[in-house]
């Protein structure tokens, strides 16, 4: 079912957490909340699961206004940052719980348990207690708690982190695999960028209570809205570094480079992400530099120049090698570079640049 | 979570639990000593009892002399005295003890328990106007009463109306209130003075209302005095139970007293045994109120006993045979809830 939030709003006391958040999530869609942690994220789930109230705005679960509406009349599942397992409970009996508080009749019941544990690799452990469970384990009763009955929308709360690197690449997949075979509408909060990216149709990424863009991965990632989300999303981060536009030319101290006519004039910072950077010969790039580290990461380089008193990172091949100090230049593409207004962080739009392409 | 191991003091190295097998034979002795030494510490006054209770006066005179057979020749004549001659007036106060402090405990528990939940999880702000006003419709009541010798039936509901229509009228205008902290400790300084200073003012009401020497007058007052612990210790075990819990089975459709009865109580079972444990050993030693509520009908053991010691002096081996056969229903709940008091329930609940 379609989730709508309009102008949601919420306060703690004196403290405003969340501002005028509106956004809507199409019916089967899986829709990402991601941000830094204390940027509300949490707070607006357990506003759409009716767990806090709204200080202002309303929220809409398919045509239902919700907004002043109990969580249990709400029909949605949620899986909680902390897991929430019933610790004097079995997993089966974890698992069973919501389909116990709606009657269904018991034979159901254990078909429906034992089907959502298979599908969650949990079969040989229904008669466990929680504590008697990996962190990886509990993770997925919660998850087959939620799946057991079909909610008008999944609510999902970090479920991934607190794994191992290994288990949360393989629930990583077993999730969305399982999304898609429900097709239940999911909002799903997480601060890991990558989460957000594999996972997601579509992202909105949240900052200090205010969504700072709403779209898909490649969207978010190749057409940031301003400084906040070009510095968010990416790893390595994207390169900033500091200048001032004029006349059709951005310039800093110790560089400068021609761009395309923009109308904008004053302090900017220019983004680059490092994948979009090479160095090339002294005096070949695009801005000169010297090269201050390189670290091998495995599969490549990532070669940190400085730039006068500013710094960027350059992914290069896993095989390049130069002595730290190595006067070189940056080369990239204007076309790959982004400008951002230095007082509103909002992003310069350049005439030229390419409409962003549609997933 | 694994986060980096904060340095220890020697002083928290000192309390961390070790293996016993693990240690150095010397310190294996030293331990066991000590333990050994503490569990005589325990057990010696219940020997002395058993003891005690086997001796003639004569045998008692002698001396501390703690062996049967070799010291002295063990008698029955106590436990006849109790069980036999006065049999009747043993029984009565034994079945008075166990009424009241179960009775008394059980609505302690039940009553604070609740009490300590609504605290734990809902925010409660009372104005502080609201409760001024309240002591001095209190204030009022009293002074009508013993000034100007109004009925007190009739000026209680006179007071309960003026305060009940003035606080109504008032409460927009007042502003400054307090918080579940605030009435969490008001709760229990009513424990800071000892309950005796109000033995009169009580002694006085149950007359008063012609409860003297009844079961519900020591019912309801050791409730009352016991309410308080039961509200603290029951506060913090309802306020350990991470919310995350009631609030996951809240949204799968459990009403409040389908969580408080699936989720909550099962949780709190350690902290209710603990705390029923403890409030009844209390209501079953009480002395001072007994002894004022209580002269013969609702007489309670611990006035048997203290009575072994009346004109004739202490009659230590009656004393004796009492305390041993009052200890035991005690005892026995303890070993029956030993099983509830378990720690770790916790464990699972949420990733730490
Ligand atoms: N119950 C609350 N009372 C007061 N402040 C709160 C409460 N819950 C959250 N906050 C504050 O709201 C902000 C956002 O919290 P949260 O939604 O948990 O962030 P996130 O999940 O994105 O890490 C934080 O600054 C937090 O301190
Ligand atoms: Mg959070």
């Amino acid at each position: 079912m379609r989730i709508r939030l309009d102008r949601l709003s919420k306060s703690f006391g004196a403290v405003q957490v969340l501002h005028e958040l509106s956004m809507t999530v199409e019916p089967g869609e899986f829709l990402v909340l991601l941000g830094p942690s204390g940027c509300g994220k949490t707070t607006a789930l357990r506003m759409i699961a009716g767990l806090e109230t709204a200080s202002g705005g309303r929220i809409f679960i398919g045509e239902r206004d919700v907004t002043d509406v109990l969580p249990k009349y709400r029909d949605v599942a949620m899986v909680f940052q902390s897991n929430a397992l019933y610790p004097h409970k079995t997993v089966a009996q974890n698992i069973a719980y919501p389909l116990v508080l709606r009657k269904t009749p018991a034979a159901e019941r254990d078909r429906a348990v034992r089907e959502v544990a298979r599908q969650v690799q949990l079969d040989a452990l229904l008669d466990r207690y929680p504590r008697q469970l990996s962190g990886g384990q509990r993770q997925r009763v919660a998850l087959a708690r939620a799946m057991v009955r079909r909610p008008a929308a999944f609510l999902m709360d970090e479920p991934l982190s607190n794994l191992d690197a290994k288990l949360r690449v393989h629930m990583r997949s077993e999730l969305k695999h399982m999304q898609h075979e429900l097709g239940v509408t999911t909002v799903y909060v997480t601060h890991d960028q990558i989460e957000a990216m594999t996972l997601a149709h579509r992202v909105a990424i949240l900052n200090q209570g205010r969504i700072q863009q709403l779209g898909t991965p490649r969207e978010i990632y190749n057409d940031p809205e301003n400084l906040f989300v070009a510095g968010f999303v990416g790893s390595p981060p994207m390169n900033f570094l500091e200048g001032a536009m004029r006349n059709g030319a951005f310039a800093g101290p110790g560089f400068g480079l021609n761009t395309p006519a923009a109308a904008h004039a004053g302090a900017a910072v220019m983004g680059v992400r490092p994948e979009d950077c090479r160095t090339v010969a002294a005096g070949q790039g695009r801005i000169e530099a010297e090269i201050y580290a390189t670290e091998l990461t495995g599969d490549h380089t990532l070669v940190t120049c400085r730039i006068g008193e500013q710094f960027a990172v350059v992914k290069m091949d896993k095989n390049y090698e130069q002595a730290i100090g190595t006067p070189v230049g940056i080369d990239f593409d204007v076309d790959h570079a982004f400008f951002f207004d230095a007082a509103s962080q909002g992003r310069i739009r350049m005439p030229t640049t390419p409409a962003p392409q549609s997933a | 979570m694994t986060g980096a191991v904060p340095p220890r003091s020697w002083a928290s190295r000192l309390f961390e639990p070790r293996r016993l097998g693990r240690q150095a034979p010397a310190t294996r002795v030293l331990v066991y000593a000590g333990l050994l030494f503490w569990t005589f510490v325990v057990l010696f006054p219940f020997y002395w009892l058993l003891v005690t209770s086997l001796k003639l006066p004569i045998h008692v005179a002698d001396g501390p002399n703690y062996l049967p057979f070799v010291d002295f020749t063990p008698s029955p004549h106590a436990w006849h005295y109790i069980f036999v001659e006065i049999g009747r007036d043993t029984f009565r106060p034994y079945l008075n003890s166990v009424i009241i402090a179960g009775a008394s405990t059980a609505l302690a528990v039940v009553v604070g328990s609740m009490a300590a939940y609504a605290l734990a999880r809902i925010d409660y702000r009372p104005k502080l106007g609201t409760i001024g006003l309240f002591v001095v419709a209190l204030a009022a009541v009293v002074v009508a009463v013993i000034a100007f010798g109004v009925p007190w039936q009739l000026a209680a509901v006179a007071g309960i109306a003026v305060f009940v229509f003035l606080a109504r009228a008032l409460a927009g205008r007042f502003r400054r209130s307090v918080g579940n902290g605030d009435i969490l400790f008001w709760i229990i300084s009513q424990r800071i003075l000892p309950p005796v200073v109000a033995a009169i003012p009580i002694y006085v009401m149950f007359q008063q209302l012609g409860l003297l020497d009844t079961h519900l007058a020591l019912i309801l007052t050791y409730m009352t005095v016991n309410l308080p612990i039961v509200v603290w210790l029951m506060y913090d075990f309802f306020a350990s139970i991470p919310t995350d819990l009631e609030e996951s089975a809240q949204i799968d459709g459990a009403s409040r007293y389908r969580i408080f009865f699936d989720v909550v109580l099962p949780l709190a079972k350690p902290g209710l045994a603990a705390t029923s444990l403890l409030v009844l050993v209390l209501a079953w030693n009480e002395y001072l109120l007994a002894l004022f509520l209580s002269t013969v009908d609702a007489q309670t053991m611990p006035l048997l006993v203290s009575a072994q010691n009346a004109t004739r002096g202490p009659q230590w081996w009656y004393m004796s045979v009492l305390i041993v056969i009052m200890i035991l229903p005690v005892t026995a709940v303890a070993v029956a809830l030993q099983k509830f008091i378990a720690r770790g329930l916790l464990i699972g609940a949420v990733k730490g």
